[in-house]
C-alpha cells in the first residue's frame, strides 16, 4: 500500500496540535481575555412573530457598570447573508422568532450585563406566526414582506416565503412512472439538530488606535467572517482582522457569523475590548442548527428492482432567515439521486421561511436527511419485491464512467467495494440472528467541496518549515494532514513542520474549514509550495554543489545530486544571507467537473467535485416492549481516495457516526408554538459514550485525480448514512420503519403497536 | 447570581446559620441540583450553607437488622459497597445509573431526596425498602417515613432550616430480592422517563409472594407505591401471569404527564412493562440465591 512508498504521508503520526489540547495548554477562543475587557450579552425576542413598537433602554443604561447598549437604531442598516441577503444584526421593526436578537449590552461583569437585559423594555404587537413549513408554502402571511428588495445570488430562485428553489431533471420521469412495474411513494421527516460542538460561539473584539478592529473568535471561516464583519461595520475589509486562537469544534455550526458582530459593535460603542459568548440556551434557540426537513419520494422500478425513475421534493425549514437553507436544500437533490443509475429524475428542493431559529450547514448539509429518505425507501422496495436489500443496491449502483445526476462522469468509483466490505463485516448473510435483532445497510456519495487555498511556506535556518495557512485546524487533524504532505514533499519529518494560527491579516486566503476540503485543498496548496521550494533550493544548490539541477532530488533533509549533497538547513542559511530566505506561496483550486447545465436549475452547487463513496452497516436489537434500540455493532466502509493519516480518518468516521446516531435516535430541538421546549443540555440529547458502540472503520482507497496523492474528502460523509442504516436495521428487527427522525423508542414502540393491531 | 457561602463545622452550627439567614438561605451538599437551579434562575439564594463536610453524615452503617446511610453518602460509595451486591442490589443498580461518573462522585443521596424531583432515581429504591429519614432541626431530632416526607414535585415536609442526617431501612428477610430499572433516551446523563424499584419476598416454602413493595418514579407528581398492585400479588404464585397483572395495575395507578421527554401514554406503557420485568428479575435472583 501507499504508506510503504511514503515516509510521512499515509502514516499514523500524532497530530501537531495534540499535546497542547490534551494537556490543557491550548488556548481556545473561550479562554481568550484582554485587560479592561467588558462582557457582552444579547437580549432576545420572547415573541415568535411581532412588530417591535418600542425599545426602551433607559432603565438598563442607568445601571452602574453598564457601559454600552446597542439596538438596530444604533448601527448601519445592512442586510447580509450567503445566498440571500436577508439577515440583520438585530431585529429591525419585527421580531421573527423567539430568540431573535433585539439589543446587546456591554457591562463590567456578566451579571450586570444580564441585569441590564432584564431592565430593557420591549413593546411588541403580535403578528400571526408560521411554524409549519408546508403551511408557510400556502399561507398569505409573509415572514419577509420586503423579500423582493433583498439582494440574492443570481442563481437563487425565490418566491414569497420560499428562500430558494432548485431542480434536477433527467429524462422523462412521468413516462417512466406510467409504464413501470411498480411505483412507491413515501414521506419522511427529519428534525432540527444542533451541531453539538463543545465550545460555544465566542468572540472578543478590540479596536486599535488606527481604527482597525481585531476579533479573536472561533469561526470556521475567518475570511468569510472578515468580509461579513466589514459589511456590517461598513468598513473596508482591511480594517477588520479576524484571528482564531483555537476552536472547540464547529461541525458547520460556526461557518457564518455568530457573535463576532455583537462583540465588534459593542467594542466600537464602548471603546473597550468586549467579549461575547453564547449560553447553552442561546446555542439551542439562536445558533445555526441542521434544518428540519420533509422529504417526499416517489420511485418506479422494474420486476428486477432496477430504478427506472425517481421524483421527489425536499422541503427544508430555514427558519427566519435563509442562512444556508437554499444551498442545503439543493444539495439534497444529488443525495437523493444517490450513487445509483436511474433512468429518469425529477427532483425539486424548496427552502422555506418559518418563525423559528435560522439554520446553518451542519456537517454534510442535507446529506443525512435526503439519504434517510432515499435509502430507507430502497429497503422498503426491496422488501416488497422480495429482494435482498444489498442485492437491490448492487443492481443499481453506478460504475466507472457512468453519468451522475448533473451529467458529470463518475470516476474512481468504489461504491460496490464499499457495500460488499461493509456487508461482509457485519455478517450480512444472517440478517435476523434472533427475534428483535436486525441488520441494516445504507450507502451514499458525497462531494469534496472545492474553493481555493493558499499557503506560505518558509524554510527556517534549522531546516524546519513553517506553514502559514488561512485554514483553521478545527479539531479533525486536517492541518496535520496537510503538514504531512508538506513534510513528505520536502523530505522532512512531520515534527519539522510548524503550523501557525490563523490571522486574516497575515495568512493567505483559504476558503475555510468546511466541506470535507481542508486536507484536500490545503494539501494541494502544500504540494505547490513544496514544488516551488524545491525549485528555489535546487537553484541555490546548483551553485553550491556545482551540479546540474536535473540530477537533483530531496532526500533525508538534503539536496542530493549524485554523490554530492547539501542540507536544507544550510541552504536556508545561505539564502538568508544572500537571497532573503526560502519562502514560497502555494495555491490550489479544483475546477468543477464538466456537467450538463440543462439538467440542473437554480442550484448553487450544480455539480460535485471529486465525490467519495461509502456504505454503513449496523447490527442492532430493539426491545419489543419498550422500543429501545441497542446498537450491537457498527461498520463503516469509506472510500477516502488515499489515507493521509488513517488515525484521523478513523476519528472522523467515529465522530460522524456518533453524531449520526444522535440524529437517528435521540437528538431534536423540540418546538411547540414557536418556543424551544428543550433549550438545555439536560433535554437536548446528544449521545454519550455509553450510547455509541465501538465503530469499525474499513478504509477504502480508490484514488482520485484531483486530491493530494489521490485523496478525497473525508470529514462530512460519516454522518450521512447512520439514520438510514439504523432505520433499515430497525425495520429488519421489527418489520416497520419509523419514517421520522429521531427514531425514539416511543416512536418505534408506537410503530410496532400499529403493526400488531 | 451571587451568594455568600458558609462552611459550618457541625450540624448545630449549620442549623443556626440557616435560622439566621432564613428565608434566603439554602443548604447545599453536592450542589448538582442546586447549582443548575441557580444557573437557570429557578432559585436565587443569598446564602448557601455547605453541608458537604459535616462530620458523621457520609457513613454507611450496618447493624444486625438494619442499615443507616448518611445523608451525604455519594452514589459512588453505594456502587462500590459490598453490602449492596446481594438482596439490596436495588440500591447499587439505582446508584450506578445516576448521571455520569463525575456526578456520582460528588452528588449525595440526601440531596436527591430533598430535591424531591418526581424523576429522582434514588427515591424509588428507598421507598421500596420502606426507608425513613432522620432529621435534625432547631427543636431537635425527628424521624419520618420517606413516603410521608415527599409531598409533591419539589416539595417535602422538611422545614427550610432542618437537615436530613441519615436514611434508615431494615434488612430483608430470607427469600427476598430487589431490582431497579430505568428507561430514558440515553444510557447515561439521563433523567428517567420512568424508573421502577421492586422488592419481592416469597413465602418460606412456596413460590407465592409473601411481601411485595413496588415504587415508581417519573410517572406521577411524586414517586409512588402502587398499593393495589402490591396487594394483588400477596399470596399469588410469583410468575409471568401475576407479574403482568401487577404491571397492569401499577400502570393504572400511575398518573404520568406528557412532556418533551415522553408522552403520558408511553410512560404508562413503560410502567406496566418495567414493573413486570423488575419483579421477574427479583424472582430470578431469589432462585439464584437458593441454588
Ligand atoms: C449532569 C447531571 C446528571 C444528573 N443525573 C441524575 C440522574 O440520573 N438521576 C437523578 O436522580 N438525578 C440526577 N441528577 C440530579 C442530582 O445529581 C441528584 O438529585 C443528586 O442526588 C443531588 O444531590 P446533591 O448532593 O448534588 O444535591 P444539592 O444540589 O446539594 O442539593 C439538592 C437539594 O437538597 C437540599 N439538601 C441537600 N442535602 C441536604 C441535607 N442533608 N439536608 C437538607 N437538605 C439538603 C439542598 O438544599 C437542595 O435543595 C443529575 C444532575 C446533573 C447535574
Amino acid at each position: 500500500m501507499s504508506a510503504h512508498t511514503h515516509r510521512v504521508a499515509g502514516h499514523r503520526l500524532p497530530r501537531r496540535d495534540g499535546v497542547g489540547k490534551v494537556t490543557g495548554k491550548h488556548v481556545y477562543a473561550a479562554d481568550f481575555k484582554l485587560s479592561g475587557m467588558l462582557y457582552g450579552r444579547v437580549l432576545r425576542s420572547t415573541r415568535a412573530h411581532a412588530l417591535i413598537k418600542k425599545i426602551d433602554t433607559s432603565r438598563a443604561a442607568a445601571i452602574a457598570g453598564v457601559r454600552g447598549i446597542i439596538t438596530s437604531a444604533d448601527i448601519p442598516q445592512i442586510r447580509y447573508g450567503t445566498a440571500v441577503r436577508d439577515t440583520t444584526v438585530f431585529a429591525t421593526d419585527r421580531a421573527l422568532f423567539i430568540g431573535h436578537a433585539i439589543a446587546a449590552v456591554a457591562a463590567t461583569s456578566l451579571e450586570i450585563a444580564e441585569r441590564a437585559l432584564a431592565a430593557i423594555e420591549v413593546e411588541y404587537e403580535d403578528l400571526p406566526p408560521l411554524f409549519d413549513p408546508e403551511e408557510a408554502l400556502k399561507s398569505d402571511i409573509r415572514i419577509h414582506p420586503d423579500w423582493e428588495t433583498y439582494k440574492a445570488l443570481p442563481i437563487i430562485s425565490r418566491n414569497r416565503n420560499i428562500a430558494g428553489q432548485a431542480r434536477i431533471r433527467v429524462g422523462d420521469a412521468e413516462a417512466a412512472f406510467a409504464k413501470a412495474h411498480k411505483v412507491y411513494e413515501h414521506r419522511f421527516s427529519t428534525a432540527l439538530q444542533h451541531p453539538g460542538y463543545t465550545e460555544p460561539r465566542v468572540a472578543t473584539a478590540d479596536w486599535d488606535a488606527n481604527g482597525i478592529v481585531t476579533v479573536w473568535c472561533n469561526t470556521q471561516l475567518p475570511f468569510d467572517t472578515q468580509t461579513t464583519l466589514a459589511e456590517i461595520l461598513d468598513l473596508p475589509a482591511a480594517r477588520v482582522r479576524v484571528t482564531v486562537p483555537g476552536i472547540g469544534g464547529g461541525f458547520g455550526g460556526k461557518l457564518r457569523i455568530g457573535v463576532e458582530h455583537f462583540a465588534a459593535l459593542l467594542a466600537r460603542k464602548t471603546a473597550r475590548p468586549v467579549k461575547v459568548m453564547s449560553t447553552s440556551e442561546e446555542e439551542l434557540t439562536a445558533a445555526l442548527p441542521r434544518q428540519a426537513s420533509i422529504v417526499l419520494l416517489k420511485t418506479a422500478v422494474d420486476k428486477e428492482g432496477h430504478l427506472l425513475a425517481r421524483s421527489g421534493r425536499i422541503i427544508v425549514d430555514c427558519g427566519a432567515y435563509a442562512g444556508s437553507g437554499p444551498g442545503t436544500a439543493a444539495i439534497a437533490l444529488q443525495v437523493m439521486a444517490g450513487p445509483y443509475k436511474t433512468g429518469a429524475l425529477a427532483f425539486e428542493s424548496v427552502a422555506v421561511y418559518t418563525n423559528k431559529v435560522h439554520s446553518g450547514s451542519f456537517r454534510a448539509p442535507a446529506g443525512p436527511m435526503a439519504n434517510f429518505a432515499m435509502e430507507c425507501q430502497i429497503d422498503m422496495i426491496a422488501k416488497d419485491l422480495g429482494l435482498d436489500p444489498l442485492e437491490m443496491r448492487l443492481r443499481n449502483v453506478v460504475k466507472e464512467g457512468d453519468p451522475g445526476p448533473s451529467g458529470e462522469i463518475h470516476r474512481s468509483v468504489s461504491i460496490e467495494e464499499c457495500l460488499r466490505k461493509a456487508a461482509d463485516a457485519i455478517g450480512w448473510h444472517d440478517r435476523n440472528p434472533e427475534p428483535g435483532r436486525g441488520k441494516g445497510i445504507a450507502c451514499s456519495w458525497w462531494m469534496t467541496t472545492g474553493g481555493s487555498s493558499g499557503v506560505y511556506v518558509k524554510i527556517n535556518p534549522d531546516g524546519s518549515a513553517t506553514l502559514v495557512s488561512g485554514a483553521v485546524e478545527i479539531g479533525t487533524g486536517a492541518i496535520t494532514g496537510a503538514a504531512q504532505i508538506l513534510a513528505e514533499e520536502l523530505s522532512l519529518d512531520l515534527t519539522d513542520v510548524n503550523v501557525t494560527g490563523v490571522d486574516t491579516q497575515a495568512a493567505p486566503f483559504d476558503y475555510g474549514a468546511q466541506g470535507s476540503r481542508t486536507t484536500f485543498s490545503v494539501g494541494n496548496a502544500c504540494l505547490a509550495a513544496a514544488a516551488e521550494l524545491r525549485r528555489q533550493m535546487f537553484e541555490l544548490a546548483a551553485e553550491q554543489l556545482e551540479a546540474p539541477i536535473e540530477d537533483m532530488k530531496l532526500q533525508d533533509k538534503h539536496v542530493v545530486a549524485g554523490n554530492k549533497s547539501i542540507s536544507i538547513a544550510e541552504l536556508a542559511r545561505i539564502s538568508r544571507l544572500a537571497g532573503g530566505g526560502l519562502i514560497a506561496h502555494g495555491t490550489a483550486i479544483s475546477p468543477a467537473p464538466a456537467y450538463d447545465p440543462t439538467r440542473v436549475q437554480n442550484h448553487p452547487l450544480p455539480v460535485w467535485n471529486t465525490p467519495s463513496y461509502h456504505a454503513h452497516a449496523v447490527d442492532l436489537s430493539v426491545d419489543q416492549a419498550t422500543g429501545k434500540v441497542t446498537i450491537n455493532r457498527y461498520v463503516v466502509a469509506q472510500d477516502v481516495g488515499y489515507a493521509i493519516n488513517p488515525t484521523y480518518i478513523e476519528g472522523q468516521i467515529e465522530g460522524g457516526v456518533a453524531q449520526g446516531i444522535g440524529q437517528a435516535l435521540s437528538e431534536e430541538i423540540v418546538y411547540q408554538d414557536g418556543r424551544v421546549m428543550n433549550a438545555n443540555l439536560t433535554d437536548y440529547k446528544m449521545p454519550t459514550a455509553m450510547d455509541v458502540p465501538e465503530i469499525e472503520s474499513i478504509i477504502v482507497e480508490c484514488r482520485s485525480a484531483a486530491g493530494p496523492y489521490g485523496a478525497k474528502g473525508v470529514g462530512e460523509p460519516p454522518c450521512i448514512e447512520p439514520p438510514a442504516a439504523i432505520g433499515n436495521a430497525i425495520a429488519a428487527a421489527t418489520g416497520c420503519w419509523p419514517n421520522s427522525l429521531p427514531m425514539t423508542a416511543e416512536k418505534i414502540a408506537a410503530a410496532m403497536q400499529v403493526q400488531h393491531s | 447570581m451571587s451568594f455568600d457561602l458558609h462552611r459550618p463545622a457541625t450540624v448545630t452550627e449549620a442549623v443556626d446559620l440557616a435560622q439566621r439567614f432564613a428565608p434566603t438561605a439554602r443548604y447545599v451538599a453536592g450542589g448538582t441540583d442546586t447549582v443548575i437551579q441557580i444557573n437557570r434562575k429557578k432559585i436565587d439564594p443569598a446564602h448557601l450553607i455547605d453541608v458537604a463536610c459535616l462530620p458523621g453524615m457520609s457513613e454507611i452503617t450496618e447493624t444486625a437488622d438494619a442499615f443507616a446511610l448518611g445523608a451525604l453518602t455519594k452514589y459512588r460509595s453505594i456502587e462500590t459497597h459490598p453490602a449492596f451486591r446481594g438482596n439490596l442490589r436495588v440500591l447499587l443498580e439505582a446508584a450506578s445509573v445516576v448521571g455520569g461518573h463525575q456526578v456520582r462522585n460528588i452528588a449525595t443521596i440526601g440531596g436527591n431526596i430533598v430535591n424531591a424531583s418526581p424523576a429522582a432515581d434514588f427515591v424509588p429504591p428507598l421507598l421500596a425498602l420502606d426507608a425513613s429519614l432522620d432529621i435534625t432541626g432547631p427543636k431537635g431530632r425527628r424521624s419520618v417515613a420517606l413516603r410521608d416526607f415527599i409531598v409533591g414535585p419539589g416539595r417535602t415536609n422538611l422545614s427550610p432550616v432542618e437537615i436530613v442526617t441519615s436514611i434508615r431501612f431494615t434488612k430483608l428477610p430470607a427469600r427476598s430480592a430487589t431490582a431497579f430499572l430505568k428507561e430514558g433516551r440515553r444510557r447515561a446523563m439521563e433523567i428517567s422517563v420512568v424508573c421502577v424499584a421492586a422488592c419481592l419476598t416469597l413465602e418460606a416454602s412456596t413460590s407465592r409472594c409473601a411481601c411485595v413493595r413496588l415504587a415508581i418514579g417519573a410517572a406521577s407528581p411524586k414517586a409512588f407505591r402502587p398499593e393495589q398492585a402490591e396487594g394483588y400479588l400477596i399470596g399469588k404464585p410469583a410468575g409471568n401471569e401475576s407479574f403482568a397483572e401487577a404491571g397492569r395495575l401499577a400502570a393504572e395507578a400511575s398518573s404520568p404527564i406528557s412532556d418533551v421527554r415522553a408522552s403520558a401514554g408511553y410512560r404508562r406503557g413503560l410502567v406496566a412493562v418495567m414493573v413486570e420485568r423488575a419483579l421477574t428479575t427479583c424472582l430470578q435472583r431469589i432462585r439464584e440465591q437458593n441454588q
